[in-house]
């Protein structure tokens, strides 16, 4: 009886992903038989959209064309366009109700699929998308969701106010990740002066850290104080961070205290004013790199020969030595 | 003990012997239907990355750690430059090509520093894994990021351990000489280190077989499929083994292999374990064992995580003389690292690893394929005996041959749908096919090649069969 069952099972197993298969290959057959045909229309849609960003008449415009045609045309000759006339096709996009079929789907109860539509929103980057990823980044019931709308919000930089960032995510609950750091960084450009203000918090030092660091994305020099102040502190997390900030401001007056820190006690510190000396290319710190090479830490020894490597060697061109910083 | 005894014991041996390999085969397919259910409920529900390079490069270009790829190379003369420029061409933002010649015997070395204008350099070692000798490094006047480690000849283990040893970067990602990685396979397989708060210490990717694809210039031109059976067949496993068995795993922290042809991992964790071990021929499966084991003795919170998507391709053996190599030494490395971590077996203290990670590989690797082979013996004898009911033998037929089959079409299914890496209908037909065809003899045979690696476990050799490649670029493989 156990055997007849048993065989039973197989065979409906068997049978049922056979033809679940069939349904797939003939989904995909038609779907290329579809596509040989449908080229001409993408290829037409695509002309429609060029002539209509170009300001040109367009006669070629069908109201048989769908929603996702258009949509995958838009998501293609996107990639192409640059500047005012990237903006003019999705102002395009929106007057043919591609919006209106995005911001339905960015409803879904699906995650994944909220998460692609937020993508699309991105694209458009109108008003109403900001508004809808602003909905999604502060009501959405999925972490990663909200946090997909934060980059897609910081990519149109239309980010929220780091506090607001920063208590929607929950950054200062949990331990930092990667993101928290690089949406902090995003948000320094627009909102140095929150971001100085939030350093007058009663903050852990590793949170601290996060904000000093992102002061140095915020390309202004005028945080060049504070960060000469965080490179004064007890802790080596804010003076590391520091260092990294005053690194990618790239600003010359940081050499005095960012060569300073190449005699710091803690070895990290001193590996990233290492870095940022190369970064800087400050070549008044060779003697000192020349003096880390001999240091006990070995990381800091490493760091030091690529630095040199950048202050000294002579690389072909500027570029590879860029890289190499 | 009479005549009459002895038939009653044979009888009854017979009869408990197919029922045993009865119960082995069903217990590997309830696993297996779990693990297809499992991945199609990950994929439905995964938060999908960028459709391509262009929008992974806008999302995670400022983020992405710096690796380094290590890619160990022994007798490659014909094809090393084209592999590295390929390798140097991987887009990410920042990563160092560390090439390892392992002692061989053409000009790998020579045609890498004229092809490259390389120069000899003191590049320090910031630790020693490897059991060979280093005999030089080089590094390239027009590429800041290649670094050429010349050494002794040792094996693949050796050659990455002493990548490994040179790396700088936060991050390393092994490969094989073959392996063809995706353009934006590093991007991809590194995205969860993005999302990590520090526990992550290795991401495996899909792995997919490059025989048919169209290649030039070391990277992919054109997906295809290969005309001969044997590769077919082997897309049908691979799609198995990674899209259904090890995205299940991974989504229930079992996930126990990173194979060899690409795994990310921290290179601080690789240092503080010491890097692959030499002495096993499954020095992959080896290594992530370890890393559970380390990481829970040491009761530390870890993660080791699976990226679906394809991050590499790489060449199958084109024939069953290859296979045999092949299949046999992965066999024997999955015997040896259940050996050397015998303890972890259903002990508690190593949480879902030792309570169901490792015994899941004991039923795989130690006794699933001998009870499959045996069944197909057994349960017809003990049919002829009388023992069993006729209907028996058509239950484990439809155990083996009916149910792999749903199995593999279920897996293609899942790749139908969610990845769809298969270029035309008529290829998913191909592949669809050969999923029926590998019941009839393919899988059979394949049991007999792990039979094979069974014996050369227990005689302990330590021998390194090669597998035979047909080399890309050939037609037809």
């Amino acid at each position: 009886m156990i055997a007849v069952h048993i065989l039973w099972i197989s065979a409906a197993m068997a049978s049922g992903m056979a033809a679940l298969f069939g349904v797939l290959l003939f989904r995909r057959w038609r779907e290329e038989a579809k596509a040989r045909k449908a080229g001409h229309v993408l290829a037409a849609i695509t002309r429609s959209y060029l002539r209509r960003v170009a300001g040109q008449l367009d006669n070629e415009a069908s109201p048989a064309w769908t929603v996702d045609q258009r949509l995958a045309v838009v998501s293609h000759i996107r990639l192409l366009l640059r500047g005012g006339e990237r903006d003019r096709l999705m102002q395009m996009a929106e007057l043919d109700g591609l919006l209106r079929a995005t911001l339905r789907k960015s409803r879904s109860w699906r995650a994944a699929r909220r998460v692609d539509t937020i993508r699309q929103l991105q694209q458009f980057g109108s008003e109403a998308c900001i508004a809808r990823l602003r909905e999604i980044f502060t009501s959405d019931r999925v972490g990663a969701v909200r946090l997909e709308a934060a980059f897609a919000l910081a990519s149109i930089k239309a980010l929220p106010p780091p506090r607001e960032t920063i208590r929607i995510l929950g950054m200062f609950q949990r331990k930092s990740t990667r993101l928290d750091s690089a949406l902090l960084r995003s948000s320094a450009p627009h909102y140095v002066d929150q971001l100085n203000l939030l350093l007058a918090d009663p903050l852990p030092h590793a949170k601290r850290a996060l904000i000093i660091d992102a002061l140095g994305w915020s390309e202004d020099p005028s945080v060049l104080p504070t960060l000469e102040r965080a490179s004064r502190t007890d802790n080596p997390e804010l003076r590391s961070a520091a260092l990294r900030a005053a690194a990618k401001l790239g600003h010359p007056s940081a050499a005095e205290w960012v060569i300073g820190l190449l005699s710091d006690p803690v070895a990290f510190v001193r590996i990233q004013a290492v870095n940022s000396c190369a970064a800087l290319g400050l070549r008044d710190a060779i003697p000192d790199l020349h003096r880390l090479m001999e240091d006990q830490d070995i990381w800091v020894r490493l760091r030091s020969e690529q630095a040199l490597d950048v202050l000294e060697y002579e690389w072909p061109s500027d570029g590879l030595k860029g890289l190499v910083a | 003990m009479n005549v009459s005894d002895l038939q009653t014991v044979a009888t009854n041996v017979v009869l408990y012997l197919a029922l045993a390999c009865f119960l082995v085969v069903a217990a590997r397919n309830v696993i297996s239907v779990f693990q297809l259910i499992v991945a199609a409920w990950v994929f439905a529900t995964r938060i999908r990355p960028g459709k391509n390079s262009v929008e992974l490069w806008q999302r995670y270009g400022d983020l992405a750690l710096p690796v380094s790829v290590i890619a160990p190379a022994f007798n490659e003369e014909l094809s090393i430059v084209n592999s590295v420029k390929a390798l140097l061409a991987l887009e990410y933002p920042h990563h160092e090509v560390i090439v390892v010649n392992d002692g061989s015997k053409d000009d790998t070395l020579g045609t890498l520093i004229r092809d490259f204008d390389m120069e000899a350099c003191n590049r320090t070692q910031i630790a020693t894994l490897q059991k060979t000798a280093i005999l030089g490094t080089w590094r390239s006047r027009r590429y800041p990021n290649l670094l050429v480690i010349d050494k002794e000849n040792g094996r693949k283990a050796d050659a990455a351990n002493a990548g490994i040893g040179f790396a700088r970067t936060p991050l390393v990602c092994v490969i094989d000489a073959d392996s063809i990685i995706e353009s934006d396979g590093l991007l991809r397989a590194a995205e969860p280190f993005m999302h990590d708060n520090g526990q992550l210490m290795a991401v495996g990717g899909t792995i997919r077989i490059a025989n048919g694809c169209e290649i030039e210039g070391g990277s992919i031109r054109k997906i295809g499929v290969a005309k001969a059976l044997v590769p077919r067949f082997q897309i049908v496993e691979y799609l198995r083994a990674f899209l259904s068995c090890r995205v299940a795993n991974a989504h229930t922290n079992t996930l126990m292999l990173i194979s060899g042809a690409f795994g990310m991992f921290r290179r601080d964790a690789l240092i503080e374990i010491g890097g692959y071990r030499h002495d096993t021929v499954g020095e992959d499966l080896e290594l992530v064992v370890r890393i559970h084991r380390h990481m829970r003795e040491q009761r530390r919170k870890y993660a080791i995580k699976f990226v679906p998507d394809v991050v590499c391709w790489t060449e199958a053996p084109a024939n069953l003389a290859g296979l045999k190599g092949q299949r046999a030494r992965w066999q024997q490395g999955a015997l040896e690292t259940l050996q050397r971590h015998r303890r972890m077996i259903f002990n508690p203290r190593y949480g879902r690893i030792g309570m169901i990670g490792m015994p899941q590989l004991i039923l795989e690797d130690v006794i699933g394929p001998p009870s499959e082979i045996l069944g197909y013996f057994v349960v017809p004898a003990a049919i002829l005996m009388g023992v069993l009911e006729p209907i028996m033998a058509l239950a484990f037929l439809g155990l083996t041959v009916l149910f792999g089959t749903g199995l593999s079409l279920g897996s293609l299914a899942l790749e139908e749908v969610q990845l769809r890496r298969t270029p035309t209908a008529r290829d998913l037909f191909r592949i669809g096919e050969a999923a029926l065809i590998e019941n009839f003899g393919f899988r059979q045979v394949n049991l007999l090649y792990r039979l094979r690696g069974i014996r050369s476990f227990f005689r302990s050799e330590t021998r390194w069969e090669g597998v035979p490649r047909a080399g890309f670029g050939k037609p037809d493989l």
